[in-house]
């Protein structure tokens, strides 16, 4: 799910901002990316985490 | 005192503290006054008659613009109608006085609010009252009002009831309905309320519960009073401690306080949660995700509107793939298969709540025992992988717990038992081990 090592939140955001519509100057896409590296660090316990293909994601819609 | 006296007392109070402490965004005098007049003409019983309390102002209000912590929505219609929550509490005899202080679109752990100030700790004004429902705790703590509402998602509760040393509950997730709050993160957040003793928390936490069809969240559970049964004791329960990941790095304080409330509760053993730390990221990644993607069109079109602290943390979390979020979902249905297999022995578990006492307002780093970390985050250690399943958590308070500061220790259901947690609290005050006097600097 994820390679720590080989994950490069710089050019990371680079590619995927302007794909959802967000237009980010070099310095804030610098800035972002930092923000995005803490949240690979704190996430990486779940990411690097085997998951069973039986177990079901936690939302639930009701119809 | 008839409700128009407690009313004005409290109006009093706000207008001598609240530039000290800064929990208030809105302060309703004219409402208050009001429903305090309509309360006092009816023939109300009940212990919360006349009663003031105040809600986070993500909580819509009749009137006003429901801001959520945020510049962007001040300028919104003013809400048509309050939110269910508050509605039940006015129909209880309750008289709201105004709108809470908070971080932005919940979204922090600190209410370093840079809109509207930072809400200030009543018992150390240069530090922080914890957040997101930062207000809501200090302006309890402070003496302003006997009980306030809050919302937690990740801690947003817990964190602040800690920080403040007043009681507050998270009940399970989809106990309490959230109609007419605005939300966050819609699959973690909760409601629930705050106030100075469990007697008080126990009778709001009751008049708040029932059936919401408007709430397409709230789980169709029947009301489960837990004021009935409060002074039960703790006859037949049994508690434990949380090891592991709720052992980790924190203060000497949070480990005092631990230890205090296991010593009066009589816990049995320790219990270790193995999945805690990959559940909290789970946690964490949700949150930075679905968080983000609610606010996705004001983030392209008003970014620098936003709090300068979340501003690239949120465009972080709208660019996650969507793998991520799902495989986060994954984990975390598996941390709440292990936890419910822990608490097939264990009726409550206890763990720290935050794993220091209030922090100095602007503080950016957390060292304790030798690993530093940053602090904002980290102040949800505790609280965010409990959130993450969904568990009832009773935050109680203990006082002068470093220095003047006191911290608050997390009382662990499983689903659906917050009745047990209030006995435990109750239990916990009575023995004098727990209790949420108004600060020392308030007591006027």
């Amino acid at each position: 799910m994820l390679d720590p090592k080989n994950f490069d939140p710089g050019a990371y955001v680079a590619a995927v901002a302007p794909a959802v519509g967000l237009q980010l100057s070099a310095e804030r896409q610098a800035r972002v990316a930092e923000a995005l590296a803490l949240v690979v660090k704190v996430g990486a316990a779940a990411l690097t985490r085997p998951v069973p293909e039986s177990a079901e994601p936690a939302a639930m819609f009701r119809p | 005192m008839s409700a128009l006296d407690n009313t004005r007392a409290a109006l009093a109070r706000i207008a001598a503290h609240d530039a000290q402490v800064n929990a208030f965004t809105d302060v309703l005098a004219e409402r208050a006054l009001a429903q305090a007049a309509r309360v006092d003409a009816a023939s109300l019983t009940g212990p919360l008659v006349g009663m003031p309390f105040a809600a986070k102002n993500l909580f819509d209000l009749k009137g006003i613009p429901t801001r959520a912590g945020s510049k962007i929505r001040r300028t919104a219609p003013p809400a048509t109608a309050d939110a269910t929550l508050v509605a039940r509490l006015e129909a209880a005899g309750m008289v709201c006085v105004g709108a809470l202080n908070m971080d932005e679109f919940a979204y922090g752990f600190t209410t370093e609010n840079s809109h509207d100030g930072p809400a200030h700790n009543p018992h150390d004004l240069s530090r922080v009252a914890g957040g997101s429902s930062g207000g809501s705790a200090a302006a309890v703590a402070a003496g302003m009002v006997p009980v306030s509402l809050g919302t937690d998602t990740n801690g947003s509760i817990r964190v602040p009831a800690s920080l403040c040393g007043i009681f507050g509950i998270k009940p399970t997730y989809g106990r309490l309905p959230r109609s007419g709050a605005t939300l966050f993160v819609a699959a973690l957040d909760h409601v629930g309320p705050f106030a100075r003793d469990v007697a008080t928390l126990a009778a709001v936490y009751d008049a708040l519960q029932g059936p919401d069809a408007a709430d397409p969240s709230q789980v169709p559970m029947p009301v489960e009073l837990v004021s009935p049964g409060m002074k039960a004791g703790l006859g037949g329960l049994r508690i434990g401690r949380l090891g592991g990941w709720f052992d980790g790095p924190q203060t000497p304080a949070a480990r005092t306080a631990v230890d205090a409330v296991a010593k009066a509760l009589g816990a049995s053993g320790t219990a270790i949660w193995a999945d805690a730390e990959a559940t909290r990221a789970a946690a964490f990644l949700i949150t930075a995700s679905e968080g983000a993607g609610f606010r996705l069109p004001e983030l392209r079109e008003h970014l620098e509107d936003f709090e300068p602290l979340i501003q690239d943390r949120l465009l972080a979390g709208a660019l996650l793939p969507a793998a991520w979020i799902f495989h986060a979902q994954r984990v975390r249905a598996m941390g709440k298969a292990s936890m419910a297999a822990l608490l097939a022995d264990w009726d409550i578990l206890i763990a720290p709540a935050t794993p220091t006492p209030a922090t100095p307002i602007g503080q950016e780093m957390l060292t304790m025992e030798g690993v530093s970390m940053p602090l904002r985050p980290s102040m949800g250690l505790f609280t965010q992988p409990i959130s993450a399943i969904g568990l009832p958590v009773l935050t109680v308070p203990l006082q002068n717990a470093e220095g003047v500061l006191p911290i608050g220790v997390q009382l662990i259901g499983r689903p659906w038992q917050e009745a047990m947690l209030f006995r435990a609290a109750r239990v916990l005050e009575q023995a004098g081990v727990c209790a949420a006097p108004v600060a020392p600097a308030f007591t006027d």
